[in-house]
């Protein structure tokens, strides 16, 4: 690995964001947490994420709304999304705008690093 | 109707003669005054002078609109009265019933419309002392109106039934516009000479208009002192526009059919359209209000309301949350723990992190709990019958859309149980939900039951469907919470109901229904008489 791949979790519920940044850092990940996805816009866009794991429903901007964003933006950065809610469909609509993969909370850690795997692949 | 007379200030919000003119009502009422006297500036010259001719159709045209509008504004004061009970509301309404009766025998006797000479026997100065007598009875109500509106609230409302005021305001209103009318007609031999020929005036006219005048600035000033509502600012307004409908044809060299004496009947009705457009405008605006009001009191209340299922979900939601982070948290600890150099530090914050999450579910858990436990403030008397109501109408868009016929009791006594309004209407809801989608899916008749019967241990409620009912094999386990025979239901509206009512010191059951659905029945405690 030339380099420590740097990861964002956004996720408006602070203990499992916390839970996850820690536990993309045990798999050998860099990762920061934003509790918003307007919090990680305004962060330091300088700092280039390898990968943005993103929850969907959060209040103000959504998984969605961020991920139009980054597109509208011409980011090519890979983009996994996470949810807690039984909603069926989101995977499809997750894929049709171009999301590496949904994670329906809770979720093994295999499932997360396989993933990560394919979203860094890319 | 309501017999006690509102006195809560929420209440007079929504009550057109007690509610306060804005700043833009103000204004507005000074710039129709302020046009009025504008008319009476352009017209006070030479103008009004100018002999018109006689226009056969005007007469009964004005009157017959005075007539109306004046009926109209009288209907609704009476029926402002009959909320409010203000002895005050009932003068001024019986004025505009004066108003609008008294034009009626001034139209008759009026000279050349129907008769050369007017009908009722009527004389040279019938129509004019008619007209002045009106004049000057609208201006005495409406100083009936000012006094008693600022009475003593015990002396000011009326205690007696409303129908016999309005009806003996009526009877006597109109007592008193025929013994006029048979004063002016049989008497006229007797009366002053305000008339010289069917069209001019005397001199004596002068007189009276002034009088007639200061009796309006009488009124006008009574109601400037104990002004206070819509009605009050209105009501000045037209007791202007009275007064000046009265000096009009004293302008304009003293004759009908002048071009003064026809702004004042234009004038005339004006003021009698005014108070009843700004009625109408304020009743349509208060409607809109009180339907905004009650929606939103109706939306809160089904915002509280959800079905077991939606009730499940969200819970689901929530313990999720926690849930996810506790075991994202043991599978870090366990990789901190696996490393070549275990890192003990971040695996202890780990098993950390998970006991505040599991204290976190619990405590979501125990607010879960504490949602269902009945609390015995919100505890009171009420009518289920009504109850049942209530919640058929909530449905009554499902009912319709699935072609369910509903059965209620035919004679719906009022029967009392002590109980949670929105616990116990949780329980009907999700009871009906669950018949409504039992039979979405049965071919023949739909049929919804809701009953209530008095029985030995309370008031039983049966809520029986006519739809595919219960296999055999899971009768006992409907009421276990996360059984469920619907393929995207959580299994958890019966075990709610069922804690529902059994927190009531009730009891909650299934029979089958024949010839075919299901029946849930609960028996509730009476209330204590």
């Amino acid at each position: 690995m030339s380099r420590e791949r740097l990861i964002a979790v956004i996720d408006d519920d602070e203990s499992f964001r916390v839970a996850l940044v820690d536990s993309l850092s045990s798999l050998g990940y860099g990762a920061r947490g934003f509790a918003a996805a307007e919090e990680f816009i305004a962060g330091d866009g300088t700092q280039p994420y390898d990968c943005v794991i993103t929850d969907i429903h959060m209040p103000g901007m959504s998984g969605f709304d961020l991920m139009r964003r980054l597109l509208a933006h011409h980011s090519s950065v890979p983009v996994i999304m996470i949810t807690a809610h039984e909603e069926p469909g989101l995977e499809a609509r997750a894929a049709a705008i171009g999301a590496v993969c949904v994670l329906r909370k809770p979720f093994e850690a295999d499932a997360l690093t396989h993933c990560l795997e394919r979203a860094l692949k890319a | 109707m309501d017999k006690t007379a509102p006195t809560v200030p929420e209440e007079q919000r929504f009550i057109l003669t007690s509610a306060s003119p804005s700043r833009g009502q103000k204004r507005l009422a000074l710039g129709v005054m302020l046009a009025f006297f504008g008319a009476v500036l352009i017209l006070a010259g030479e103008l009004s002078n100018i002999q018109l001719g006689r226009i056969d159709a005007f007469v009964p045209a004005y009157g017959t609109a005075v007539f109306v509008n004046d009926l109209i504004t009288a209907v609704l004061l009476f029926n402002q009265f009959a909320i409010m009970r203000s002895r005050a509301l009932l003068a001024i309404a019986s004025g505009y019933l004066f108003t609008a009766l008294i034009v009626i025998p001034w139209m008759l006797t009026f000279p050349g419309v129907f008769t050369p000479g007017g009908l009722l026997g009527a004389g040279l100065q019938s129509t004019d002392w008619l007209y002045n007598l009106w004049h000057a009875g609208f201006p005495t109500f409406v100083i009936a109106y000012a006094l008693l509106k600022d009475a003593d609230p015990t002396k000011g409302l009326w205690r007696g039934s409303a129908g016999a005021a309005i009806l003996s305001s009526v009877a006597v209103t109109a007592a008193v516009v025929c013994v006029v009318t048979f004063l002016v007609t049989a008497g006229q031999t007797h009366l002053p000479r305000t008339m010289l020929d069917s069209v001019h005036f005397s001199t004596l006219s002068h007189y009276v208009a002034g009088c007639l005048i200061l009796w309006t600035a009488v009124a006008l000033t009574l109601l400037w002192i104990h002004q206070r509502s819509v009605l009050d600012l209105w009501l000045m307004v037209v007791v202007c526009a009275y007064a000046i409908e009265i000096y009009m044809p004293s302008l304009s060299g003293l004759a009908r059919f002048s071009a003064g004496w026809y702004a004042g009947r234009v004038l005339g009705f004006v003021s009698s359209i005014l108070v009843l457009s700004v009625l109408l405008y304020e009743i349509t605006t208060l409607y809109a209000q009180l339907l905004r009001a009650v929606m939103a009191q109706r939306h809160e209340r089904e915002a509280r309301l959800m079905t077991g299922d939606a009730v499940a979900a969200a819970i689901a939601h929530e313990v999720r949350q926690p849930v996810s982070a506790m075991i994202t948290n043991a599978d870090t600890a366990v990789r901190w723990l696996d490393r070549s150099m275990p890192n003990l530090d971040k695996a202890r914050a780990a098993l950390k992190r998970i006991a505040v999450d599991g204290h976190r579910a619990g405590a979501l858990i125990g607010s879960i709990r504490a949602m269902f436990k009945t609390n015995a403030r919100h505890r009171t008397s009420l009518d289920i019958n009504e109850l049942i109501q209530e919640v058929i109408v909530m449905v009554r868009s499902d009912l319709q859309r699935h072609r369910i016929s509903v059965q209620t009791d035919p004679n719906l006594q009022a029967r009392q149980v002590i109980g949670d309004r929105i616990q116990l209407q949780q329980v009907l809801l999700n009871l009906i939900a669950n018949a409504i989608d039992s039979m979405a899916s049965e071919d023949g008749p739909r049929v919804l039951s809701v009953k209530s019967e008095v029985v030995d241990s309370g008031i039983m409620i049966a809520v029986a469907d006519s739809g595919k009912g219960i296999a055999s094999q899971d009768v006992d386990r409907i009421f276990n919470p996360l059984f469920t025979t619907k393929p995207d239901g959580m299994g958890m509206g019966l075990s709610i109901c069922r804690s529902i009512i059994e927190a009531h010191e009730g009891r909650l059951w299934f029979v089958g229904n024949t010839p075919r659905g299901a029946a849930f029945q609960f028996v509730l405690p009476i209330a204590a008489a």
